[in-house]
């Protein structure tokens, strides 16, 4: 009771003083605030739906170019993973193995793990496919014996397998030589590798453009509403009252332009599935093209937020400082 | 204890103009005065140092018996939510209605929705203008559109009620209304401060008169009709 009175007291106090404000009210008109600021931001920004069009397909094409090549480098990479098939390892015999020892070879072969297959060239057959393919198959006329081993070509189950086992084999009885060729395999990488190098150059450039653009279109919003800005400055607003429209206008700006970037993925998206559907199909593939998805499309939503945001950070910094009184 | 206290104040901008010459004088609490002299005098600067949009550049300033001159930047704000301020050119925002411009003060100091709307037609009550709220500044009569900027500086409750060159461009009849007005604020103990060369209004009123002459405190008193 006692507590409930001196509160009562407390509150009428406080409204006949006048400017005295509970720190709830406080909370309360600081997330209100916030709020109508959101919203005054965005109907500002479609009031000017030219300008601000303007700006948003800026920062929608700054956007599309980094991430379509990140796409891009993306789906070859996992195009990549699907020709794990190519990578063969070449087993060579020793000179004069019996059959029987072959025979066992084969089996510990197969055994191991990360094996997909084992296929055993004879010395013959790999003179005949040379006759065959090299055209040089007189020359072999002129060699006492077949200088070929026998042979077997081990299929990896996974290219990232194929190094260890390598290994493995080399430490095998009967094993002459061991060879993996990954060379175009470890070239694609190396081409990934920079593709991915230029995502990032490309994106941090277009980035770059993307905090310009909008620091331009929050600058002359500044200017703009300089009276405005005078006044609330005037009647007692802080500076951080004063930069919140603003910082909402840039993130909405950059929200925005990320969504129509995302438009314009999909749209694309769609655009290339058919083609290459089709050219999937010619090379006996089950390779389709991978969108953006949800994820995609949250990230590039966070990107764009945040490069707005920065940009409306910048030009608000240095702009209304200008604007007296301090 | 005094509420304005003017200590040795001196204000020189950066071109080299003295605007203040060790200026001294105070103010209690409750208290209205009109602040007078030539343009170039030194009254719009007095009021700006009061605002906090002028530092000065010797001297101390001193409110409600705080030094101002130690007040950092960050809490000016806070200041000047304490000060109401009547523009000559009223400062208007035409981009929003009467009721959203008198609001401004309430908004920016973080009061709620419901404290904004009961203040805010209380201010404009006063001015007689509660019919108006809806109405875009920029349809109202010059007169009307200063009670406007007289709510605006008052619907916070201020102590201290700064007006410069309230009636620089409205007639006798008006002037004589809004200088009412100011006096209606002083009975309820706010401390009024008008900047004015209106020299006939000034004398009708019967009250303390500071004339500013180059920066100098030329004549601190009360005046009844002679001057």
């Amino acid at each position: 009771m006692a507590a409930t009175n001196s509160k009562s007291r407390n509150s009428a106090q406080r409204g006949a003083r006048g400017h005295v404000l509970s720190r709830l009210d406080r909370w309360r008109s600081y997330r209100d605030h916030h709020r109508s600021t959101l919203t005054s931001s965005a109907t500002k920004i479609l009031r000017e739906p030219l300008q601000s069009l303007l700006t948003i397909l800026v920062i929608a094409i700054a956007l599309t170019l980094p991430a379509a090549l990140y796409l891009g480098v993306e789906n070859i990479r996992q195009l990549s993973g699907g020709v794990d098939a190519s990578a063969q390892i070449s087993v060579f015999v020793k000179k004069g193995a019996r059959e029987s020892a072959l025979d066992a070879l084969s089996e510990t072969l197969e055994g191991l793990s990360g094996v997909a297959s084992v296929r055993y060239i004879s010395a013959q057959a790999a003179v005949d496919e040379f006759e065959a393919l090299s055209g040089f198959g007189s020359a072999l006329q002129y060699l006492d014996e077949n200088p070929l081993p026998d042979s077997f070509l081990v299929q990896p189950l996974l290219v990232s397998n194929a190094e260890r086992l390598v290994t493995d084999i080399r430490q095998l009885n009967l094993v002459d030589d061991v060879q993996l060729d990954l060379e175009w395999l470890q070239r694609l990488d190396a081409l990934l590798d920079m593709g991915r190098k230029l995502v990032l150059a490309l994106g941090a450039a277009l980035g770059l453009g993307v905090i310009l653009v909008v620091g331009n279109t929050i600058r002359l919003a500044i200017q703009s509403r300089r009276d405005e800005i005078t006044v609330v400055k005037l009647v007692g607003g802080t500076d951080a009252y004063v930069r919140r429209p603003f910082l909402y206008s840039g993130f909405l700006f950059g929200i925005f332009g990320a969504l129509v970037a995302a438009i314009l993925l999909t749209t694309l998206g769609f655009w290339l599935a058919g083609p290459v559907d089709k050219l999937a199909l010619l090379y006996r593939s089950q390779f389709s093209i991978t969108g953006l998805g949800l994820g995609g499309v949250v990230t590039l939503l966070l990107i764009g937020g945040t490069v707005g945001l920065i940009g409306a950070w910048l030009a608000v910094g240095q702009h209304l400082r200008k604007i007296k009184p301090r | 204890m005094s509420m304005i206290r003017f200590d040795n104040l001196s204000k020189r901008y950066e071109s080299g103009y003295e605007a203040l010459r060790s200026v001294s004088f105070e103010m209690d609490a409750g208290e209205m005065a009109f602040l007078t002299g030539h343009s170039g005098a030194g009254k719009s600067t007095l009021l700006k140092l009061l605002m906090l949009i002028e530092r000065p550049t010797s001297g101390n300033l001193l409110i409600n018996g705080k030094n101002l001159n130690r007040l950092p930047h960050s809490k000016v704000p806070f200041y000047r939510r304490q000060v109401g301020v009547v523009f000559q050119n009223h400062q208007l925002l035409f981009d929003r209605s009467v009721y959203d411009n008198v609001a401004l003060p309430l908004q920016v100091a973080g009061y709620s929705h419901g404290d904004i709307g009961r203040r805010v037609r209380a201010a404009l009550n006063s001015v007689g203008l509660l019919d108006r709220e809806k109405h875009n500044p920029i349809a109202l009569s010059g007169g009307e559109q200063q009670r406007v900027g007289i709510a605006r500086a008052v619907v916070h409750k201020p102590k201290i009620l700064l007006a410069d060159e309230p009636t620089g461009n409205l007639d006798p009849q008006l002037s004589t209304e809004i200088m009412a007005l100011f006096k209606r604020f002083q009975d309820v103990g706010v401390t009024v401060l008008v900047a004015s060369h209106d020299i006939n209004l000034i004398n009708r009123m019967n009250m303390r008169i500071m004339r500013l002459n180059q920066g100098e405190m030329e004549q601190d008193g009360i005046s009844y009709g002679g001057y």
